[in-house]
């Protein structure tokens, strides 16, 4: 008999938590009171200071890029043009001294020709 | 005005030693079939340095030897009949290359062939400062003229000893032959 005293009871209390009820007049009144002074509010000091600054970074973050960019390219060419450069000079330094040589034995050989003559 | 003469007369051989190249020579590059032409002043040859590797024994001596070098400068001009370039070039060049700055150490003229060929030093009193080697041959002339600081044993690696036994800056030892 307990438990179905229990059970009705608890049935009685559900139905009565379940039951549909009408909003307050007020809560409607609130509501949007609420909602019309979040929309409408300016942003407060901190906040805009805050998002003010988050942009400034932002934007020196990426300044500092495209100069580090900019400054990585220019390097990597201009080490790319001296090698070109310092090849070009290897070379004609090479063919100078072979035409050197070749023309200063080419006199020791006759000075050897001449001397066993 | 005297520190003035004695900067002068302390200067002339330096200057004296760089040679001016002919300017008809410039024009036989027309007339050439071959023709190199090297102009290099020290700053080319520093940056040629900097790409001379160390590891090969070929590269590490022109190393060596561009070290103390301030200007390299061959003309070479190949061509198809004789008698194409003019002679009063190389006076031009012969008169620029006399003592007491420079001193032919060996000069080789062949009548047979028409080779002409002479090897000059420049040199302060202790080390050479030029080199300079002109070879006339009928069909083919040679200008080479390197300005610094030449090693004993560079010269040697440049081109030998020019068969003889040993270079005497001041002309005691000089070799001057004459092939008939």
């Amino acid at each position: 008999m307990d438990d179905l005293e229990r059970q009705l009871d608890l049935e009685c209390h559900l139905k009565d938590a379940l039951t549909r009820k009408q909003a307050p007049d007020w809560f409607e009144a609130k509501v949007l009171a609420a909602a019309a002074r979040e929309t409408s509010a300016p942003a407060g000091f901190w906040q805009r200071l805050m998002a003010g600054a988050r942009l400034r970074w932002a934007s020196a973050v990426l300044a500092s890029a495209a100069v580090l960019a900019s400054g990585l390219a220019w390097q990597h060419e201009r080490a790319v043009r001296e090698r070109t450069e310092g090849e070009a000079a290897k070379a004609q330094l090479q063919l100078a001294l072979k035409v050197t040589r070749v023309k200063l034995r080419k006199i020791g050989q006759k000075l050897d020709q001449m001397e066993r003559n | 005005m005297r520190i003035a003469c004695w900067l002068l007369i302390a200067l002339l051989p330096a200057v004296a030693q760089e040679l001016k190249l002919p300017p008809g020579l410039d024009k036989l590059a027309d007339k050439a079939t071959e023709t190199v032409d090297v102009t290099m002043d020290q700053s080319l040859l520093q940056l040629a340095s900097k790409f001379l590797s160390d590891k090969d024994p070929d590269e590490a001596r022109a190393k060596k030897l561009v070290a103390g070098l301030k200007g390299v400068y061959v003309r070479s001009f190949q061509f198809e009949h004789p008698g194409e370039y003019d002679q009063s070039d190389l006076t031009m060049l012969r008169a620029q290359l006399k003592p007491p700055v420079w001193q032919r150490i060996v000069g080789v003229r062949s009548k047979k062939d028409g080779e002409n060929a002479e090897v000059f030093l420049a040199s302060d009193g202790n080390s050479v400062t030029g080199l300079a080697v002109i070879c006339a041959d009928p069909k083919e002339l040679t200008i080479v003229h390197i300005i610094g600081q030449i090693k004993p044993e560079d010269l040697r690696d440049l081109g030998g000893n020019f068969g003889i036994p040993k270079f005497e800056i001041g002309g005691s030892h000089k070799s001057d032959s004459k092939e008939e």
